[in-house]
């Protein structure tokens, strides 16, 4: 035992000394804030925009659109008076960029609800779905005015609505919103994802980098090669739970100052977009089981792949089916997000190469009965056991050998080896 | 101290196409330099392997020290050097030492101070904080061999122990394995080189395809292999040699390249009759000595000349140098 703590050491110290390391420690959060205030970010800082509202209303709609765009944060807009060649301007001035985009309107708007917006952008989404609310607003209300509604009325009944959705567990309603439950589920996937692909390769290439420095050798005329691999698995896997424990603490610390982060950016409603969410012991629990048997499952795996490889560009290429497997999992997630209970989500839940990922996703979106979280765990955990066994024969043989890479029916043999 | 330090028992090893070793036999006694020779693929490293245990024998036994256990299980007592060199390269050369000596069992703080003694005596103490790769691949070749050593084993085994080192550390090597011995420690090293072998070898093991072929000290395999042989050097002129040679009345077995030869006398031959006929026909002598042959005759007498000239490796030509 001595000796495999003398690996687990090594690998701990060596990485941790590794710059890419305190890289990623400072690099992580921000990351990982990106990917939560990016989306917003895009949203709300997409830049204003500046357009022109060529008015062509024999009515006072067209001044009254403009100045309700006008008030909207996405747009600065100026009202036009059509006329001849007003249009031919405005596609000038789009070209050299001194507006984004103009909307023509003209009494159609009303009459049958036709307006036209030419922009140099009009992939955007948001912008096109404000103009649409805004102008859809303006002409319902218009139209009921025209029928002889009192104006006030028509006013009060144009309320936008603002769903409260709250989850329901265990009989009650636990305060985290659909959207909390959402970026909770995102931000599980997307870092199960990442940590276990990374961590995974990380224990591949010390897998071959020891191969093909050949310093192996002397290691395994010292210890048994599984020994080697499991502190090598320890190791490296010590090194992402301290990685993790740092960015836990520094996590608590944004989401204790989120208020101020997301106010210093003019974002008060990014935060309502994508909120960060409330991690329960449940939650934290279920994500670290899972990642644990996930990286074991995934290490065995890479560690067999170093093994039969003789350099990194072998490696790489071996490694694409491994790869391949957890990527697999992870756009699964995005269907899994959108409905949790489907016959695809249980399913991917059960299959250990894809559960590490696919369970605590549909833990955070949706309430689970904790028998399918067992049984999960159950396969996952007799998985490891099987796959390790292989992969740890494979890893046995595979060190040792030079030349080209095995091919399956000689693995299968490597395998069968006493 | 009557038990071998290493007993092979009829040790086979089969790789997918072939058989590596085959039934190997071998006793490497107390306090000896033993060496392993053989040509290329002849079974040297797997041998060594299967010695300590980093391949299992598909049959026959392995003791060592005269107890039970694998060589995995002896490690702490064990010295190894593979044939391929290489050390962690990003690892600051102490720690890789200290690592590897605590893969051996010793203590990280007592294996410290002992770390430090060997850096300084083969002048790296400069170069202890520095990463491995930052180092010369001379300096990488005696940093590897104080791992081997640090732990002060009992039996030193060195797979193709002299080839890729420079002149200096193949002295360094030699130096060291002559005090190791001289202090009652066994070395077990295999080599292609019958020079270096020949030099410093108390036992050898002659193999080639896996099989043995001669085993016993060097003086008793030079006295039972021997036959009388004639070394002869000319100084320029070789005079009728080639004929002189050829006469089977008087030599059995000629071995001359240019301006050296090495014969082995016929039964009936007498040395005096050759010198004669050489010096009448014109040849002009530096050397004329009757001895016993060289090692690296005897090897190829007995593994034939093809599998006595190894495949060139770049290694082997640094190592002559």
């Amino acid at each position: 035992m001595r000796k495999v703590l003398a690996v687990i050491r090594r690998e701990f110290i060596e990485r941790v000394r590794q710059r890419w390391f305190w890289v990623m420690v400072v690099l992580g959060p921000l990351f990982f804030a990106a990917i939560f205030l990016l989306p917003t970010l895009l949203i709300g800082k997409g830049g204003v925009k500046h357009i022109a509202v060529v008015d062509g209303t024999t009515t006072a709609f067209g001044a009254q659109v403009t100045e309700r765009l006008d008030g909207e944060p996405l747009f600065v807009a100026v009202r036009v008076q059509a006329g001849p060649g007003v249009v031919d301007s405005l596609i000038t001035a789009v070209d050299v960029k001194a507006i984004d985009g103009f909307l023509v309107l003209s009494d159609a708007a009303v009459d049958s609800g036709k307006a036209m917006y030419r922009a140099s952008n009009v992939s955007s989404f948001v912008t096109i779905g404000t103009l649409e609310r805004v102008i859809g607003e303006m002409v319902n209300a218009t139209r009921l005015e025209r029928e002889g509604v009192n104006p006030r009325l028509v006013a009060k009944a144009r309320i936008r609505l603002d769903l409260d959705s709250k989850k329901i567990s265990g009989g009650k309603a636990t305060g985290e919103s659909a959207a909390q439950s959402f970026s909770l589920a995102y931000f599980m996937g997307i870092i199960l994802y990442m940590a276990i692909l990374l961590y995974g390769i990380n224990v591949m290439s010390s897998v071959l980098e020891e191969k093909t420095t050949k310093i192996v050798e002397v290691l395994v005329s010292s210890l048994r090669p599984f020994q080697l691999l499991l502190g090598k698995v320890i190791g490296v896997g010590a090194v992402s739970m301290f990685q993790f424990l740092i960015w836990g603490v520094s996590t608590r610390l944004i989401i204790s100052q989120r208020r101020h982060i997301l106010g210093e950016g003019g974002m008060g409603d990014a935060g309502q977009v994508f909120q960060l969410p409330h991690v329960s012991a449940g939650t934290a629990i279920v994500f670290f089981a899972y990642f644990l048997g996930g990286f074991l499952l995934y290490s065995a795996m890479f560690a067999a792949v170093g093994a039969m490889s003789s350099n990194e560009q072998e490696a790489r290429q071996a490694q694409q089916p491994v790869s391949m497997l957890l990527i697999v999992s992870f756009i699964s997630m995005f269907a899994m997000l959108n409905d949790p209970g489907s016959v695809l989500s249980v399913t991917l839940s059960m299959i250990p190469f894809s559960s590490p990922i696919a369970m605590p996703v549909r833990w955070a979106a949706g309430n689970l009965p904790l028998h399918e979280v067992a049984l999960s765990l159950g396969i996952l955990f007799v998985s490891i056991v099987g796959v390790t066994w292989i992969a740890a024969r494979i890893y046995r043989v595979g060190i040792l050998m030079t030349g080209k890479r095995p091919n399956l029916k000689e693995l299968v043999r490597w395998v069968r080896a006493a | 101290m009557s038990q071998p330090i290493v007993a092979a028992d009829r040790i086979t090893k089969r790789f997918a196409g072939h058989t590596a070793v085959d039934s190997l036999s071998l006793t490497v006694p107390p306090g000896v330099i033993y060496g392993l020779l053989g040509p290329n693929g002849a079974g040297k490293s797997t041998t060594i392997r299967m010695i300590l245990n980093i391949y299992a024998p598909d049959s026959g036994t392995v003791r060592l020290f005269g107890e039970a256990g694998t060589g995995r299980d002896h490690s702490g007592r064990i010295g190894y050097l593979p044939e391929e060199r290489g050390l962690y390269p990003k690892m600051r050369v102490l720690d890789v030492l200290l690592f590897l000596a605590e893969l051996k069992g010793v203590d990280r703080r007592a294996a410290r101070p002992k770390a430090l003694e060997w850096l300084e005596r083969l002048g790296l103490s400069d170069w202890r904080m520095r990463k491995v790769n930052e180092l010369s691949k001379g300096m990488q070749q005696k940093v590897q061999f104080i791992s081997t050593i640090l732990h002060e084993p009992d039996l030193l085994v060195m797979d193709e122990a002299f080839s890729g080192l420079d002149p200096v550390n193949s002295q360094v090597l030699k130096d060291t394995v002559l005090e190791l011995r001289a202090r009652g420690k066994t070395i077990l090293f295999s080599t292609h080189i019958m020079e270096q072998a020949e030099k410093i070898c108390d036992h050898v093991c002659i193999i080639a395809r896996g099989k043995k072929l001669v085993d016993g000290t060097l003086a008793d395999i030079k006295r039972t292999r021997g036959g009388r042989h004639l070394l002869i050097n000319f100084d320029g002129a070789r005079g009728e040699a080639d004929r002189i040679f050829a006469d089977q009345r008087q030599v059995a077995k000629a071995d001359a390249s240019g301006q050296f030869a090495e014969l082995e006398l016929a039964p009936q031959g007498d040395a005096q009759e050759i010198l004669k006929a050489l010096v009448t026909s014109g040849a002009r002598l530096s050397r004329f000595e009757l001895a016993e042959p060289s090692l690296n005759k005897i090897f190829i007498d007995l593994v034939g000349p093809d599998a006595a000239t190894p495949a060139a490796r770049p290694d082997t030509e640094v190592a002559r140098a």
